[in-house]
């Protein structure tokens, strides 16, 4: 059993002595600026026991002081994980310095052996300031007195231990890598603490408001770091880092933000009257609201002449595009690709226009981004893929896409283009077979020319007519015209009075005297009836029978029939039966004409003739 | 020289086109010619402002025809176009349809005219007109297919037809030929007598036209009463129609193509 124990023992140590040779450090770790009345802790590590403490050899402290040391200290930790052992060793001597004077002090090589092999450390450049020179030309800065709440001497005591803090040790400020940017342009914002008494106890944090700002946080660290400010050392704490890019130009502040610590303050009583047990050092909480200054930002418009593509693109680009497939059948789908990489505002860049021929029907954008952003920007690569359907067979050639940018180094607009695209599209044959709606809609609509645009027609281009000085209606010449045409009326009116009398006269007397005629040729008939010459009887009566009409309704003989008649007296009013009447005598008479006949027919015929001509006589004359 | 040379140019031009006509050629008139081929020129290459003082000097030299004024219409869009991509400078527009307007009125049967004003109208904040009566609507589209002028000589050419069919009706002695002039004479006399009250309407609204257009930077009030502090019952943008009623000091009483009447001050209006 003690064996097993005392194996395990050696097993350990050389465990531990395998992972530590695996490599000696030897460092010196000091703060490399430090004020005037500030003590200095110089440690001096080695990672591995060295030879013995005799082989340390301290350096020479040159505008130091050694105040306390060397005092060694060793450390060692040994981890179990997983089954897995690993070990950490570690000697340490520390002296506490004190500065002589100010100004640029080294702090020389330590040594030490470890293993018979020398190790030394780099020497430390230490920076020592005098802080109580730039006091003096410093105003102080009274710091907010609290409300006076407690009893006065309470309030006393207060007041001095709040005047132990003053706002010169403890304060926070926003810095920005620029003042002056273009819109669009990244910028960082940090917010730091700056204490000299110690990092304080967080109550409450604002945080910066960036109105009008893109903003993005940036992990960080709360590392700690030194540095010397209006001529006094301060521990900086990095709060908080920002990328932001302002999205409208102008002067744009950033509300600054806000910090509720809690300070704790290790003060003397000086209070003679105090008890023996309120003597010696007291620790007191001081609370503190910690503002940073406002920052404003100058926000410029970009330059004139911006490109028609220029959509607010800021930074450096790159674009490559992967062209669609070259030849496609119609109704299948295509893809162009198109990467924009580079740094910039890629969070802030539209795809670009993608304009396709009419019978190309173009489908949502894919966007795919991969963006990392660090203190520097936002830096990476934007993949745009345009999906589309040709409906047409043909040749097309695509316009190319166009990106623009404003590239901050140069201070110019810079235009990237891609190559134009070709793409053949071929028939797939089966548009007419298609039954899918969208097809259909496609080859309905297809027939017929589209209205792409409207705009004003072209100005006319004529010659300037004179102006009319004034209008035609009523004007001199217009009744020049109306009084000249009305004379050639009455002047022609005058020359063929004596025919227009005739030609109404002759009408007027036909149609009056129409009776007459039949009458005479009526006459004549029944003379050649008495003389018992037929033909001549019927001849005469069928002239007396045609004449009459064509006399009374001013009607040709040539172009009469007896359908004519038969109309043309119905339409006067005459009856249907007095007109078949009188075209039956005419029939009769020209069967009568050569045909024999008795002497009482042509009686009978004249009769009839007379009675109804009389009849149609009295009816049309009313 | 050049200048005097195109002067000589346009005058001998001018002699050629007008013959007779050369003695009442007047100054101005060549003034005008040289004017306009320079608005020509202009407008063709794009210097629209340069297009727009060209027309508008001809106008004040009084020789403003229809032509002049439906170019002047078309380079005030342009202008208005140009200003900002596709937002319209409105008091250019304004301008643009009392141009328009204007050609219209010398002569209502530019049709090119009609349809630059329907798309400088889409850019305004105008009004639907109330719905003209069928015999309104009828009379104005029939009274509107051509100019006074036409109208008269129409009216002239159906009278003295009018008069020559008479003469056929009472010299003719075939019966069908006589039916048929007088018919169509009643028909040409009707026709005459139209045109002539056609001619005289459209010489009404030539020689005094109540249309006017609201013409101002962007919009402006239209108030109750003639009084600044009365109510605004309206506020139209610049190239609104609207028809005057009357005239009281700096107001004018107007009416809205929907029937809606108010008080403008008569610097934001401009007789068509």
């Amino acid at each position: 059993m003690n064996r097993v124990r005392h194996l395990l023992l050696v097993l350990v140590m050389l465990l531990s002595s395998w992972t530590s040779w695996a490599q000696v450090t030897f460092r010196a770790d000091a703060p490399l600026l430090v004020s005037m009345d500030e003590r200095v802790r110089v440690e001096f590590t080695v990672n591995k026991e060295p030879d013995g403490d005799n082989t340390f050899q301290a350096p020479t402290f040159e505008g130091f002081n050694i105040l306390a040391g060397p005092s060694v200290a060793t450390g060692m930790e040994v981890q179990w994980i997983n089954g897995h052992q690993t070990s950490s060793y570690s000697r340490t001597y520390t002296f506490i310095l004190k500065p002589q004077s100010a100004g640029k002090h080294k702090i020389g090589a330590a040594s030490i052996v470890v293993g018979g092999k020398k190790y030394t450390t780099k020497p430390l450049p230490i920076e020592v300031i005098d802080e109580s020179a730039g006091a003096q030309q410093r105003p102080s800065i009274t710091p907010n007195t609290q409300p006076a709440t407690a009893k006065p001497e309470a309030k006393k005591q207060e007041k001095q231990r709040d005047k132990s803090i003053t706002s010169d040790d403890i304060f926070i400020v926003l810095n920005t890598s620029k003042r002056e940017v273009y819109k669009g342009e990244a910028l960082t914002a940090t917010l730091m603490l700056y204490t000299r008494v110690g990092y304080p106890d967080v109550r409450g944090f604002d945080l910066p408001l960036f109105n009008d700002f893109w903003t993005q946080e940036l992990p960080t660290q709360n590392q700690r770091s030194r540095a010397e400010y209006n001529g006094r050392v301060y521990d900086i704490y990095r709060l908080a880092e920002y990328i932001v890019a302002p999205q409208r130009t102008g002067e744009l502040t950033i509300t600054p933000a806000e910090l509720n610590v809690v300070i704790q303050v290790v003060t003397q009583n000086e209070d003679p009257n105090a008890s023996f047990f309120h003597a010696g050092p007291q620790v007191s909480l001081v609370n503190r609201k910690l503002r940073s200054a406002p920052v404003s930002i100058k926000v410029r418009e970009f330059p004139e002449g911006a490109p028609s593509s220029f959509n607010g693109a800021v930074g450096k680009f790159t674009m490559s595009s992967k062209a669609p497939e070259a030849t496609m059948s119609a109704n299948s789908s295509n893809e162009i690709t198109v990467t924009i990489s580079g740094s910039g505002n890629l969070k802030f860049i539209t795809a670009p226009k993608l304009k396709l021929p009419e019978s190309f029907e173009l489908y949502d954008t894919k966007v795919v981004d991969n963006i990392r952003t660090s203190a520097q920007g936002a830096s990476g690569s934007i993949t745009y893929s345009y999906p589309f359907v040709a409906r047409a067979a043909g040749e097309y050639r695509l316009e190319p896409l166009v990106f623009s940018y404003f590239d901050l180094d140069a201070k110019e607009y810079k235009t990237l283009s891609t190559e134009p695209f070709t793409v053949t599209v071929s028939n797939d044959g089966s548009v007419a077979a298609s039954s899918t709606k969208a097809q259909r809609n496609y080859s309905d609509y297809g027939g017929h020319m589209k209205q792409l645009d409207r705009d004003i027609r072209f100005i006319h281009t004529d010659v300037l007519a004179t102006r009319a000085s004034s209008l035609f209606i009523f004007s001199p010449l217009y009744w020049l015209l109306i009084v000249l045409s009305i004379t050639i009326f009455i002047v022609v009116y005058v020359l063929m009075r004596k025919r227009i009398l005739e030609n109404r006269n002759i009408v007027a007397r036909r149609m009056r005297q129409a009776d007459k005629i039949a009458v005479q040729r009526l006459r004549m008939a029944e003379r050649s009836m008495k003389e018992g010459n037929r033909h001549a009887f019927y001849e005469e009566m069928l002239r007396a029978m045609w004449g009459y009409i064509s006399d009374k309704f001013n009607i040709p003989v040539s172009n009469l029939t007896k359908e004519t008649i038969r109309e043309e007296l119905y339409r006067r009013g005459v009856t249907a039966a007095d007109a078949e009447q009188f075209c039956e005598i005419i029939s009769r008479s020209d069967e009568a004409q050569y045909a024999p006949s008795t002497e009482s027919d042509m009686g009978e015929v004249y009769g009839d003739a007379v009675a109804v001509i009389s009849k149609i006589e009295s009816i049309v004359k009313r | 020289m050049s200048s005097i040379n195109n002067i000589t140019k346009v005058l001998t031009l001018v002699l050629a086109i007008f013959g007779l006509n050369f003695c009442y050629a007047s100054q101005s008139r060549a003034e005008a010619e040289a004017e306009w081929q320079r608005a020509l020129d202009a407008y063709t290459n794009k210097e629209y402002q340069a297009a727009v003082e060209a027309l508008e000097h001809i106008v004040e030299l009084d020789e403003s025809t229809a032509d002049v004024y439906y170019n002047l219409g078309n380079a005030y869009y342009k202008l208005g176009q140009q200003g900002d991509g596709a937002a319209f400078a409105s008091g250019e527009i304004g301008r643009a349809i009392l141009n328009y307007r204007r050609a219209l009125r010398l002569d209502p049967s530019m049709e090119d005219a009609s349809y630059n004003l329907d798309l400088a109208i889409d850019h305004t904040n105008d009004v639907e007109p109330l719905p003209q009566g069928v015999v309104a609507s009828m009379w104005s589209a029939t009274s509107g297919v051509m100019s006074s002028n036409g109208w008269a000589i129409c009216s002239v050419v159906f009278f003295v037809l009018t008069l020559a069919l008479a003469l056929v009706y009472m010299l003719s002695n075939r019966i069908a030929l006589r039916k048929v002039a007088f018919f169509v004479a009643i028909a040409t006399f009707v026709v005459s007598l139209f045109s002539t009250i056609f001619a005289l309407s459209q010489r009404a609204i030539y020689e005094d036209s109540d249309e006017a257009v609201v013409i101002c930077n962007t919009t402006t009030s239209v108030h109750a009463s003639p009084d600044a502090t009365s109510k605004v019952i309206r506020q139209p943008s610049s190239g609104v129609s609207v028809r005057i009623l009357r005239s009281f000091g700096d107001w004018s009483e107007i009416e809205f193509a929907d029937g809606e009447k108010g008080w403008i001050t008569n610097n934001d209006i401009e007789r068509v």
